[in-house]
């Protein structure tokens, strides 16, 4: 029934957050983060607004390179090769190739469902008509999609409904073999029923790649996660278990906000 | 029951229903034996009986852990709310009948090693009341499997017919007692046993409360035959 | 509150009544203003269609002008209109659209570029005969590059960069943050970005800003006076395609042209009435390509604007 869960420690890592700061400017959103993230699992964040899960999340692929004034401290290590993401002489696009991001309102770009699919793929240089189908046909069949779509693969994305636009963008994020897949609140602009498919979905997906999901609804982490950290001003305060957070907390401030007992 | 959303919830709630079974069985077996034992005055099966208690200790806690993780992490609603609420009080009654199946084989023990056999009537009563309950005991169970409240209704019914039978027992054995106080120590440890088997009949009719609240939604108990017979008519 | 008394609703209607007759005051005042500009508009043409109706002919397209006002035509006028919009086009469009795209998408935020979008958006309202004397100056004598179709297209180039540049950020603007960092995300370089999501979603805007502008550039006349274009061109300048390799040639850009406005100005300022008649009509015909551009910039923006939903 529960597997005697190991230490933490004993759990195959897939990247690590050492020491992490994150400066916007002047202010000081992510003070000194330190945690795991455990291969083929899903560890999902929590955190009242403003805590910075957003922040840290968008740190693992380098989002904010993009915009000007943004200053990383400390690491993200991703393994097996070891490699800092968060180092300057490390290209954002190799990093951006190696992790994908489905993000909180569906993205689909203004063009047909298959060129969605295969974007990632066109901008590594891939042509090849029946690489480019066969690696579309594979990510539209892991995002659950494949069959309300294949005869209708060059019809305008925006065609479908919001629940398969969001699982167009993750057979998108797929369709590149990430390591790691990032959800910023995923289901948040989505009814309760598409909810629960994506979370089904989300469950699926955790076999085959690690997963980090940010999201503001306590009850989906303790659904679909198996680890949690809960963030509070920029601190991570606990991490743990998911079962543990949910029963048995450690830290009362985490009990507090779980428990509504909050302000 | 059609399915869930989420396959992980539906296997999660599968799992419960297939341990509280199989500690139904445990314990099954374990009262059967301790009846075995004290009818055949076995005194290597009480042993053994109380030993394996530990098992039936072990499951009523990893039950406990899994229906704490359940509402934790599922936020069940309805049936299945109803269902987990009930599986954790139905693992407490199944661990006490566990406990009571361990004190006959005690008391079996203490018995053989006094020594007098004696009051052979009442054993083959005592024996009988046991198979009753023992029987009770498995109609339960496989009311619990299929939800179904007509049989756990019946199982209630068989609780009072338990109970006369154990004031009725007790009647003689004092009778017996008064005639030849020698005999007084062993009659007391059968009718310490009557008085166990008596409560499995009382936890049994606890369990056929929690089938009737999973499949009906009403809570039935302190309400006496009467009353529960009532409320079941009631859609 | 207890429910209002009949007395109160009866007030209330009233009032309701006095602002609502407001509403219809100003309503009507909304549509007198409009038609009084329409009805300029339209009757100007009205009139300027019946002064020229009867010199609307096939040959009014294919004659050169002539002393002759029965004989006079508007050939060399379009044709040199039309070349010059050919090279306003070619360089205006290319530079005006990389500007944009390099302001939007590259141009870090300092302060010295918001200086130049300021200044992008002034140059927008200089008076055009300023470019006829920058353009004399420069290309004319400091270049050398005569008084030609080519130094009139540079000249309306500069003059309607400003818009395409502003027309193209605009469209550029219009794309939310969501697909860059979804291109990003994926793994784009900013050039592969811009390639496959900025240029096609900007399109509609862009077409459009270079339709207006084209639209103002051919009725322009004084730049192109001061650069010198002649008012009286029997002849074409020799045709870019020709029948012996390499089947282009570049004379034509050398050429003295003259272009529609010059040839109505040209008519308007002779007192012969059948002259009149020539200007009304070649009038009409460039108010109606005018309106021709600007219908097609119309449909195409709607064309391409369909599958773009935000």
């Amino acid at each position: 029934m529960d597997p005697s869960r190991g230490a933490i420690s004993e759990l195959p890592i897939k990247a690590e957050v050492r020491n992490f700061n994150f400066h916007y400017g002047e202010f000081h959103a992510l003070k000194d983060v330190t945690m795991p993230l455990c291969e083929r699992k899903v560890t999902a964040l929590i955190g009242p607004s403003g805590c910075g899960k957003s922040t840290l999340l968008r740190s693992f692929n380098r989002m904010h390179d993009l915009y000007a004034g943004n200053r990383y401290g400390g690491e993200i290590i991703l393994h097996p090769d070891q490699t800092n993401l968060l180092d300057p002489r490390v290209d954002p696009i190799e990093v951006r190739m190696r992790l994908s991001m489905v993000f909180q309102k569906p993205n689909p770009f203004p063009k047909s469902i298959y060129e969605n699919v295969i974007y990632g793929q066109r901008v590594r240089g891939v042509t090849k008509r029946s690489v480019l189908d066969d690696k579309a046909e594979e990510a539209l069949r892991a995002a659950a999609l494949w069959g309300e779509v294949k005869h209708r693969l060059h019809d305008m994305a925006f065609a479908l409904s919001g629940g398969q636009q969001q699982r167009l963008c993750i057979a998108r994020a797929l369709a590149t073999d990430p390591e790691v897949l990032l959800f910023d609140e995923p289901t948040s602009a989505l009814d309760p029923i598409v909810t629960a498919s994506i979370e089904e979905l989300i469950h699926q997906l955790k076999e085959k790649v690690t997963i980090l999901i940010v999201t503001h609804n306590m009850q989906q982490a303790a659904r679909v996660s198996d680890f949690t950290a809960y963030m509070y001003l920029g601190e991570l305060i606990e991490f743990g278990y998911t079962e543990e957070i949910f029963i048995k907390p450690r830290d009362k401030r985490t009990e507090d906000y779980i428990t509504g007992r909050f302000g | 029951m059609s399915e869930h959303l989420s396959k992980q919830f539906d296997s999660e709630l599968d799992s419960i229903r297939a341990h509280v079974t199989r500690m139904g069985g445990l314990v099954e077996e374990q009262l059967r034996g301790a009846l075995s034992a004290f009818g055949e005055s076995d005194h290597e099966l009480s042993r053994l009986i109380i030993e394996r208690d530990k098992g039936v200790d072990e499951l009523e806690v990893a039950i406990d852990t899994a229906c704490a993780n359940i509402v934790a992490r599922r936020q069940p609603t309805a049936i299945d709310l109803r269902m987990v609420m009930a599986v954790s009080k139905t693992v407490t009654d199944l661990e006490r009948i566990g406990d009571e199946a361990k004190k006959i084989a005690k008391a079996t023990r203490k018995i053989i090693e006094r020594g007098n056999g004696g009051c052979l009537a009442q054993v083959l009563q005592v024996r009988h009341m046991g198979e009753q309950t023992a029987s009770m005991l498995h109609e339960i169970l496989d009311a619990f499997v299929r939800l179904d409240f007509a049989a756990a209704a019946h199982v209630v019914r068989r609780d009072k017919e338990v109970d006369q039978h154990f004031r009725a027992t007790v009647r003689q054995l004092i009778t017996y007692m008064m005639e030849d106080p020698r005999t007084i120590s062993s009659a007391l440890d059968v009718i310490f046993i009557a008085k166990s088997i008596e409560r499995v009949g009382d936890h049994c009719k606890n369990i056929a409360e929690d089938v009737i609240y999973i499949a009906k939604g009403r809570d039935v108990r302190h309400l006496g035959l009467k009353g529960l017979v009532r409320e079941m008519d009631v859609p | 509150m207890s429910s209002s008394a009949p007395s109160d609703v009866a007030l209330i209607r009233a009032e309701i009544r006095r602002r609502k007759r407001r509403d219809l005051w100003f309503g009507a005042l909304g549509v007198l203003a409009l038609a009084l500009a329409l009805l300029t508009v339209v009757t100007l043409f009205i009139n300027m269609l019946i002064d020229g109706w009867a010199r609307l002919t096939p040959e009014f397209f294919t004659s050169f002008p002539s002393r002759r006002a029965g004989q006079a035509g508007i050939l060399s006028a379009w044709v040199g209109s039309l070349l010059v919009m050919l090279v306003t086009a070619s360089v205006a469009v290319p530079l005006g659209v990389a500007a944009g795209i390099w302001l939007e998408e590259y141009a870090p935020k300092h302060w010295l570029t918001d200086i130049i979008e300021i200044n992008i958006n002034n140059l927008a309202g200089v008076p055009s005969i300023i470019y006829g004397l920058l353009a004399l100056g420069l290309f004319v004598y400091t270049f050398g590059l005569g008084q030609s179709i080519r130094t009139a297209g540079l000249t309306l180039a500069l003059l309607i960069l400003p818009m395409i540049i502003v027309a193209t950020r605009e469209a550029i603007r219009g794309i939310p943050q969501s697909i860059r960092e979804g291109a990003y995300a994926l793994g784009a370089t900013r050039w592969q970005m811009v390639r496959r999501h900025i240029l096609p979603y900007s399109m509609p805007g862009i077409f459009t800003g270079v339709i207006i502008g084209m639209a103002r550039a051919i009725g322009e006349t004084a730049p192109i006076i001061t650069i010198g274009a002649l008012t009286f061109i029997a002849f074409l300048p020799p045709a870019p395609l020709v029948g012996t390799p390499p089947f282009v040639n570049f004379e034509w850009l050398s050429a003295p042209f003259t272009v529609m406005p010059i040839q109505i100005f040209n008519w308007t300022s002779r007192p012969e009435a059948a002259f009149q008649q020539n200007a009304a009509a070649a009038s009409v015909i460039l108010v109606a390509m005018t309106l021709m551009m600007n219908g097609l910039a119309i449909w195409l923006r709607y064309r391409l604007r369909k599958n773009l939903k935000w």
